[in-house]
């Protein structure tokens, strides 16, 4: 009989040191050889919904504001929400569970459409200057904030948590590119050492700039 | 040869020596050499010869600004070796020689000069007209200098960069580095390109000194740590610019150096300003044998011995127009060189403390004099100098002839930012009459020579650029611009054009071999402006582009027509500096969707094609008629992955107005539980896609698309309704659900092992659309069409689940011997039905109504606005329409073949889809043609590519040719 | 490559990230007594200004906004929307 067994579009040559069953898919929380960074993180499992409304500003998901400017996000917790528009935002929870989807019709569970992977560490926006024209480091811009453009051609919601030298961002593409995403992403970082990194690390990440 | 040690201004460590090979002997040079440099210690003085008289050529400018030191290292043709860093180990080889560089068998065409004048080829060669192709054979093997195989692949890593910056400066010299130090002081972010592999630009190698009593070259020393130390400056070395465009969008490639992860790398910036600094070359002078190896400019004589400590010659001639070349002179001397004299062109005018330095090291100078002919068969071996008037002569031997007019600006960036270019009086240079939008010239390139100008004139234009990027800089600037003025201004340029000679060997462009003789042919023969000149008589037409003729060839033709207006010089484009075409590909990663299934539909056998972004198993087998893959689907039961398959959520108070907006048939009637197809138009009423719809519920449905249109539905959907502000949205689920076509008569049997609903045909009929759960944890919507026209279900799962329940089906799907069927036995299975698939059955001219779907249309709904209605309604009783029928081979054993064209006296149409049916045994397919051939019995003949005037003989037939009750889909 | 539009959510752009929609014609001229012709101008017939013209774009290759903008077709540069349109654009 046949195993149920959930697939990440991504995958990668190096090997999981250990790992967590959850619904169904195998969490990679460490890699062998993580380095000292800069790391590629992938986050298939967790959860991310669309929410498209005429009235935005009326909605509060999981008690959370949605930001009023497109580009704009809030970051609490687990919970990332990212203004897209001026009827749509993005919400992508970080943590290892996720709170059911709000019963409203506005909301689409969309985790299973799209790429998702944290890129973080020491001068990963070097190797995102080579991926993509999009300007991370304009003066305007304070993080967390939102870009919709391209990276590796290919159009991507990206979220800049820290733009600092060792910060990061997460980015989410169709689902389809998975593994040409991940195969330029990791050319394009090969130069710096960019390697794969489990949950661990990147929960750490993000409890540490929830304390900022 | 011996290297000048101990000099403060080296950029080579003879600590680290390294050695190339050339001609089977190993040279030895330093880090930091170039392989020209190398070579040219090694006692190597003809590098080449020229590409039409065989000339041998040598180093002339140091900065490869022609293709005189152009050789083979490491295979790879055309290298510039004035500019490319000696790696330990190179093999070099010389270009287009018979022979060796320094006997070369075809040196004899250079006594045949008289035979080939300006645009001889045009004339010749052709009559009678059988010469051509022979001639032409001979001339590509002799038309370009290196030689390269189709098969010959790169090596190395060729990766990219795109940066954004406020404040771009293009030149690390001192005026480049002043600048990105004053831009940098308002915090913008500054790029800083240098093409050199050292910043330092025309301070590096000087030992006079500026107003403070600093020797340039460490003045330029000290600049260059300012600014590595400047964190917001980001500079690039060995990086050339190649391109400007507009929005100040700059190009550039650097080369990489050990340790780099990339052997070139191409930069693009887009700039909110630009500072050009790009400094200057020289303008050579034109004589007889101006290009002799042994003949070179002041920059190469002087960086020769300074940057790589290499004499470059023992007896020297000097014959130039402006101070550097004094300054070379005094410095070389006390070098070693032993210099016969100094010939400048200018009578007065010189700096006294130069000519003071000559007297002191009794170098004789004499002005108003200038060089007319360098002697010697394949080097220099003696100089003629006469006065400027031509009336008398004297020679001088010597192995060394250091030769220049003046300067000329380096003003590419200007050229192709499209700037208008002008002559300057004062200074003779060509130089911008009107700046494109924040570009801001800094530097030598504005006519200045003076140290302290040059650095303050940086300064200034970088505090401007920073401005122009939206920094407060008022005061500093106030300040600056001060300075500038309190400082010398652009200097007199010398005006010579030629030497007091005929031309017959003065080359004005040593690329092409053109001669001043072949500039005055030209011009005699009509082609009296410089850009008729430069394509008449192959002018900057070689990768020196403009570098050695650009400035030249204005002038002497202005001179030479007696022109009283202003001469233009010729435009140059992108790259400025030859670039290999590897560096512009880069990575070029194939970026392609793959389908949950990709990698077990590999391992099954499956055989690959790119459809749209998406990669897709068209064959399952080696046999590309798919036979077996066929049968199987018509007998027994098949499975496919359909994932690409276009699938959306469509919600909001008026998602039916929008469904109703884009698809022909009304929406209001699509209801929960039932699935409806139908069809979307454009504004010509032709059919861009198709699909399904169904009903969630209130005020939310979702539908498909076609693989090719998913990417656009969203798009089209919004395009259409962008005057509406309705109320609706759209999310694209293509990728989050795969989907399996489970067909075949024993589907249902296989279904029913692996799922828990009743999927009997009362229970789930044909069309019917179900949602359910397997083992209640994966949610699957199941549907029933009949698009390959047998029993069929195309289940959407989530796909991270898409694996497992393929597994699943397979397992279930075992006792019947279920396999897998690709994209093209798909596409057979749906011609026999004569389903159409757009863009196959369907092109620009064939409306809704031509290819049959007319029934899908509500005309009732004309509120909706429905695109393509219009259309439809206005050309549904045209005559002569292309229709689409069903045909039938009148031998029945070959099919013709797709897009093969249906004729008569003219062409009435083209065969669409067509395949030799193994379910019917006949060769049957869609076609369009004319509406008047349309009718069933209709002969028609049709002419496939390549048959040689031999038509196939066809009949129309009625549709579908399989199965026409369409039972075998409603079991 | 070079040109640069301004997507009203995203901000100033490459102009690769876009797709042209066609100058701006307005919204569909009404059903009644339209003529193939007239229909066929609208659809098809452009007015290829040489200098500024009011044109569709889509941010294809970001947020998905379609908008209108203005171009000068002379130097392919986006401008500012010319005095007459302030306040309708």
């Amino acid at each position: 009989m046949a195993e149920f067994k959930r697939q990440s579009p991504v995958r990668f040559t190096a090997s999981p040191i250990e790992t967590e069953e959850r619904d169904h898919w195998t969490v990679a929380l460490e890699y062998e050889n993580e380095g000292h960074g800069p790391w590629i993180g992938d986050l298939a499992h967790k959860a991310r919904w669309d929410l498209q409304d005429g009235g935005l500003e009326d909605i509060t998901p999981c008690d959370l504001i949605i930001p009023e400017i497109p580009g704009q996000c809030t970051f609490s917790g687990d919970m990332l929400i990212n203004r897209m528009n001026r009827t749509q935002a993005s919400i992508y929870h970080l943590g290892s569970e996720a709170p059911p989807i709000p019963d409203f019709q506005g909301y689409t569970d969309v985790s299973e459409s799209s790429v998702f992977l944290a890129l973080f560490g020491p001068n990963i926006f070097s190797v995102a200057e080579k991926l993509t024209r999009l300007d991370f480091m304009e003066p305007g811009n304070t993080a967390p904030f939102l870009l919709q453009g391209p990276f590796c051609h290919v159009p991507c919601q990206i979220v800049v948590l820290d733009s600092g030298v060792d910060g990061g961002f997460l980015l989410t593409c169709s689902r389809g590119y998975g593994d040409s995403m991940v195969h330029a992403i990791l050319e394009a970082g090969a130069e710096i050492g960019l390697r794969p990194a489990g949950e661990k690390r990147f929960g750490s990440w993000i409890a540490a700039l929830n304390r900022e | 040869m011996d290297r000048l040690k101990q000099l403060p201004t080296l950029r080579i460590n003879t600590d680290e020596p390294l050695t190339l090979k050339y001609r089977r002997k190993t040279y030895r040079g330093a880090a930091g050499d170039t392989v020209a440099t190398a070579l040219y210690a090694g006692g190597v003085r003809i590098f080449g010869r020229s590409l039409k008289y065989h000339r041998p050529r040598g180093l002339y400018s140091l900065d490869g600004e022609c293709s005189n030191t152009c050789m083979a290292v490491d295979g790879i043709p055309n290298v510039r070796t004035e500019n490319t860093l000696l790696k330990d180990g190179m093999v070099v080889d010389a270009q287009n020689v018979k022979g060796s560089a320094n006997f070369d068998w075809l040196g004899f065409i250079d006594k045949l000069d008289w035979m080939m004048p300006a645009g001889f080829y045009y004339k010749t060669m052709h009559k009678p007209a059988a010469v051509w192709p022979v001639a032409m054979k001979q001339i590509r093997k002799a038309a370009g200098l290196g030689v390269i195989s189709p098969d010959d692949e790169m090596k190395g890593r060729y990766d990219e960069q795109y940066l954004t910056a406020e404040v771009t400066v293009i030149g690390g010299g001192p005026a480049g580095m002043a600048a990105a130090l004053a831009a940098a002081e308002s915090g913008h972010r500054v790029v800083l390109l240098e093409s050199r592999p050292h910043l330092g630009g025309c301070f590096d190698y000087r030992v006079t000194t500026n107003g403070q009593g600093t020797h340039l070259y460490e003045r330029a020393r000290e600049l260059a740590e300012q600014v590595k130390q400047t964190a917001n400056i980001r500079r690039f070395e060995h990086a050339a610019m190649v391109g400007a465009y507009n929005n100040n969008l700059i190009t550039a490639f650097q080369v990489g150096k050990a340790g780099d992860g990339f052997t070139e790398r191409y930069i693009e910036i887009r700039s909110a300003s630009v500072v050009v600094a790009t400094g200057c070359i020289e303008r050579p002078l034109l004589f007889e044998h101006n290009e002799r190896p042994g003949v070179m400019q002041v920059g190469c004589a002087h960086r020769l011995a300074r940057t790589y400590g290499i004499l470059p010659g023992k007896e020297a001639v000097f014959s130039v127009g402006h101070d550097l070349g004094l300054e070379a002179a005094v410095d070389l001397s006390d070098l070693g060189v032993k210099i016969a004299c100094v010939a400048d062109i200018r009578e007065d005018g010189q700096r006294p403390d130069l000519l003071e330095a000559l007297a002191e090291r009794d170098i004789p100078v004499l002005g108003g004099w200038v060089a007319t002919h360098a002697h010697g068969g394949k080097t220099v071996k003696k100089a003629t100098l006469s006065t400027v008037e031509g009336t008398v002569r004297r020679q001088f031997p010597c192995d060394l002839l250091v030769a220049s007019a003046g300067l000329t600006p380096v003003s590419g960036p200007f050229i192709l930012a499209q700037a208008g270019m002008g002559y300057d009086r004062r200074t003779g240079y060509f130089l911008p009459t009107g700046l494109p939008e924040k570009m801001f010239p800094a530097g030598r390139i504005t006519g200045i020579n003076d140290p302290d100008a040059i650095e303050a004139s940086g300064r200034l234009a970088g505090l401007e650029a920073a401005a122009a990027a939206g920094a407060d800089v008022t005061q500093a600037a106030a300040a600056a611009r001060q300075a500038v003025a309190a400082l010398p201004g652009p200097e007199r340029g010398c005006k010579l054009v030629t030497a007091p000679v005929k031309g017959r060997k003065s080359f004005i462009c040593f690329d092409e071999d053109a001669t001043v003789k072949s500039v005055k042919q030209a011009i005699d023969a009509g082609f009296d402006v410089p850009e008729l000149v430069k394509r008449y008589a192959a002018v900057g037409l070689g990768p020196g582009q403009s570098g050695i003729p650009g400035h030249n060839l204005p002038l002497f033709v202005a001179k030479y027509t007696a022109s009283t207006g202003t001469p233009k010089p010729t435009t140059v484009r992108p790259p400025l500096v030859p670039t290999y075409i590897a560096t512009y590909a880069g990575y070029n990663h194939h970026m392609f969707k793959r389908t949950p299934l990709h990698d077990s539909q590999k391992a099954d056998g499956g055989i690959f094609r790119n459809i749209g972004v998406w990669q897709r198993a068209r064959y399952f087998s080696e046999d590309f008629d798919c036979k077996e893959e066929i049968l199987n689907v018509r007998n027994n039961v098949g499975m496919l992955d359909g994932s690409t398959l276009g699938k959306f959520r469509i919600h909001g108070p008026d998602a039916l107005k929008a469904l109703q907006r884009v698809y022909v048939s009304d929406m209001s009637k699509v209801t929960e539980g039932r699935i409806k197809y139908s069809a979307m138009c454009n504004d010509d009423g032709c059919v861009i896609d198709d699909g399904v719809v169904t009903k969630l519920g209130e005020n939310d449905y979702c539908f498909t698309t076609s693989t090719g249109r998913a990417g656009q539905a969203s798009e089209w959907i919004r395009y259409h309704t962008r005057f509406d502000n309705w109320d609706f949205h759209i999310v694209n689920l293509t990728d989050s659900m795969g989907v399996i076509n489970l067909s075949g008569p024993n589907a249902r049997k296989v279904l029913a092992k692996a799922v828990n609903i009743d999927v009997s045909n009362e229970a789930f009929p044909f069309s019917g659309y179900r949602e359910f759960f397997i083992r209640e944890t994966i949610p699957v919507r199941a549907m029933r069409l009949g698009f390959v026209g047998e029993l069929s279900y195309e289940l959407h799962v989530p796909a991270s689940y898409m694996q497992t329940v393929w597994d699943m089906l397979k397992e279930a799907g075992a006792e019947f011997g279920i396999r897998n069927f690709g994209v093209e036995t798909q596409n057979v299975l749906r011609m026999e039905k004569c389903h159409i698939i757009l863009g196959q059955e369907s092109e620009q001219r064939t409306n809704l109504l031509d290819v049959g779907l007319g029934f899908l249309w509500d005309r009732t709904k004309s509120d909706a606005k429905t695109v393509g209605a219009v259309a439809l309604r206005q050309a549904e009783n045209d005559p002569g329409r292309l229709t689409l029928v069903g045909i039938r081979m009148a031998d029945d054993t070959r099919a013709a073949r797709d897009g093969a064209i249906i004729v008569d006296t003219k062409v009435r149409g083209y065969v669409a889809t067509m395949r030799k049916s193994f379910t019917t045994g006949e060769a049957v397919g869609m076609a369009l043609v004319e509406s008047q051939l349309a009718g069933i019995d209709t002969r028609l003949q049709i002419f496939e590519d390549e048959c040689n005037g031999e038509l196939l003989d066809a009949r129309v037939v009625p549709m579908p040719f399989y199965d026409p009750e369409g039972e075998r889909m409603k079991l | 490559m070079a040109l640069t539009l301004t997507c009203p959510v995203c901000g100033k752009r490459n102009g690769y990230e876009f797709r042209y929609g066609g100058e701006d014609k307005g919204p569909r001229p009404a059903e009644e007594g339209l003529t193939p012709r007239a229909w066929c101008d609208y659809v098809h017939m452009n007015t290829c200004t040489v200098g500024i013209q009011k044109e569709w774009w889509c941010h294809r290759d970001g947020c998905g906004a379609w908008f209108t903008t203005f171009r000068d077709t002379t130097k392919n540069l986006e401008v500012k929307p010319p005095e007459a349109e302030n306040g309708q654009a």
